[in-house]
């Protein structure tokens, strides 16, 4: 999967390309590791381009967000594609991450 | 008008000892700050100041020959605590008591100083010494020699208190009686809406308490629906046992997270008890495992929220009720605002339910 970061303004925005599967998750844990610090903590994900997402991705997706939280900060993810909004409505992580 | 050399010798005193006064008085504060936070007491306000120069001057004017020493005025660091409810004037007062050496003799309780027809300034006054437990200097041991003056009240004690030293209550200059008169009436009314807040806080206290006596004994029907009550029935478990069952679906792991978003949707679904939510719970719990084992079964995903559980019988309860797709746009924009998401979830869901016959054909 491709993982694009850029600042803009205030926030971080991340570009995510493909498929999030156990074969990335430990390649996407590390490119998403700066966003874990620093004072700027909003970040917005687009996942137009996103294919799918397994349990490791809900994983990181969940421990970002709570050290975005932990920051004062928050975090959006936007455009997801049926397929990939179907596995976070499924396990109930709709309710726990805000997707618009 | 001068001070006298010995007033000016006391002033002398007290420049030399503005250092000190300032350590005690970030000591205090700190010390203070920490036993609330220990005790999960919020106060409405905690301050300390050193008395100026100014007003120390002022003071020695008007009362120079009453000190020999600065260490006869007690008044030169204070603190205040300044509490919400009057009843809590008590509690902390009890703290301070623990933390600090009290000087009883010149301590005051002023709310048990006026006469029974009189209302007026209501305030508790500890004159205090740093105990050498809680900090010693062997090359400063005035640290706990000073005396300073801690006052314990309430917020509407404060208010009274500051209206009447504003309106300069307290001067030399005489008061007509019917201003006087309207200042204890004032402080008549404030001593009754204190009381009040007190007691209205308390009952509010056993109402939650007897509440939740009745969710923990199971009187769900004698429990009517609101942000408390849930609460407390949450805290129960109920949906444990069905989200353990939906976890072995793919040997997931349970991420624990709030099931008070659902609160507003369950007032939207009518629910008016916590019965009404048992019931719906046991009615529906059957139907949430199916969609859940048609949703999940071959995903391979092995993480679910404990939110699923509710997600899902709530799901189930509107198709039974026959309220369709429209009823489950409905239940999505309760939990996550009105998105585009909502009706394709919807669409999705709808269909995975006719399969499995949870779906009430007559329709509402």
């Amino acid at each position: 999967m491709n993982v694009t970061i850029t600042n803009q303004d205030n926030k971080t925005l991340v570009v995510l390309d493909g498929r999030l599967d156990t074969s990335n998750a430990d390649q996407f844990q590390q490119d998403i590791a700066p966003l874990m610090e620093g004072d700027k903590p909003d970040i917005d994900i687009d996942c137009t381009a996103m294919s799918y997402t397994s349990s490791q991705g809900l994983r990181l997706f969940l421990m970002l967000q709570k050290s975005v939280m932990a920051r004062g900060g928050k975090m959006v993810m936007r455009n997801m594609n049926p397929q990939v909004k179907e596995v976070f409505d499924i396990t109930g992580f709709s309710n726990i991450i805000t997707i618009i | 008008m001068k001070l006298d050399m010995h007033c000016e010798m006391i002033l002398d005193e007290y420049r030399e000892r503005l250092p000190l006064f300032e350590r005690i008085k970030n000591l205090i504060l700190e010390r203070l700050r920490t036993c609330l936070d220990e005790n999960h007491i919020i106060v409405a306000g905690l301050e300390a100041r050193i008395k100026t120069e100014k007003s120390l001057t002022g003071k020695l004017e008007l009362k120079g020959y009453k000190y020999h020493t600065l260490d006869d005025i007690t008044d030169i660091l204070g603190a205040r605590i300044i509490t919400f409810f009057s009843d809590e004037v008590d509690i902390i007062s009890a703290l301070v008591e623990k933390m600090f050496d009290i000087d009883w003799d010149n301590s005051v309780d002023k709310r048990k100083m006026l006469e029974i027809d009189r209302f007026g300034y209501m305030s508790l006054h500890y004159i205090c010494r740093i105990p050498p437990s809680m900090c010693s200097d062997p090359a400063a041991p005035e640290l706990n020699q000073i005396r300073f003056e801690i006052q314990m009240r309430s917020t509407l004690q404060h208010v009274w208190a500051n209206m009447q030293h504003d309106m300069g209550y307290k001067t030399d200059v005489e008061i007509p009686v019917e201003y006087q008169r309207n200042m204890s009436r004032l402080a008549g009314m404030l001593e009754l809406a204190d009381e009040q807040f007190s007691r209205i806080r308390k009952e509010i206290i056993d109402y939650r308490r007897n509440v939740q006596s009745l969710v923990a004994s199971g009187n769900f029907d004698e429990v009517p629906l609101n942000g408390d009550t849930f609460r407390s029935y949450c805290e129960l478990n109920p949906f444990k046992r069905l989200v353990d069952k939906m976890a072995t679906i793919n040997q997931a792991e349970i991420y624990d997270d709030s099931l008070m978003p659902y609160y507003n949707v369950l007032i939207h679904m009518n629910m008016k008890t916590i019965g009404d939510i048992e019931r719906m719970r046991i009615e529906c719990s059957d139907g949430a495992y199916q969609l859940a084992l048609i949703q999940l079964a071959g995903t391979g995903l092995d993480i679910i929220a404990n939110s699923v559980a509710l997600q899902n019988i709530c799901i189930v309860q509107i198709l039974k009720q026959g309220f369709g797709e429209a009823g489950l746009v409905r239940l999505f924009a309760g939990l996550y605002g009105e998105t585009p998401y909502n009706a394709q979830r919807a669409h999705r869901i709808f269909e995975q339910a006719q399969k499995i016959n949870l779906v009430n054909c007559e329709s509402i």
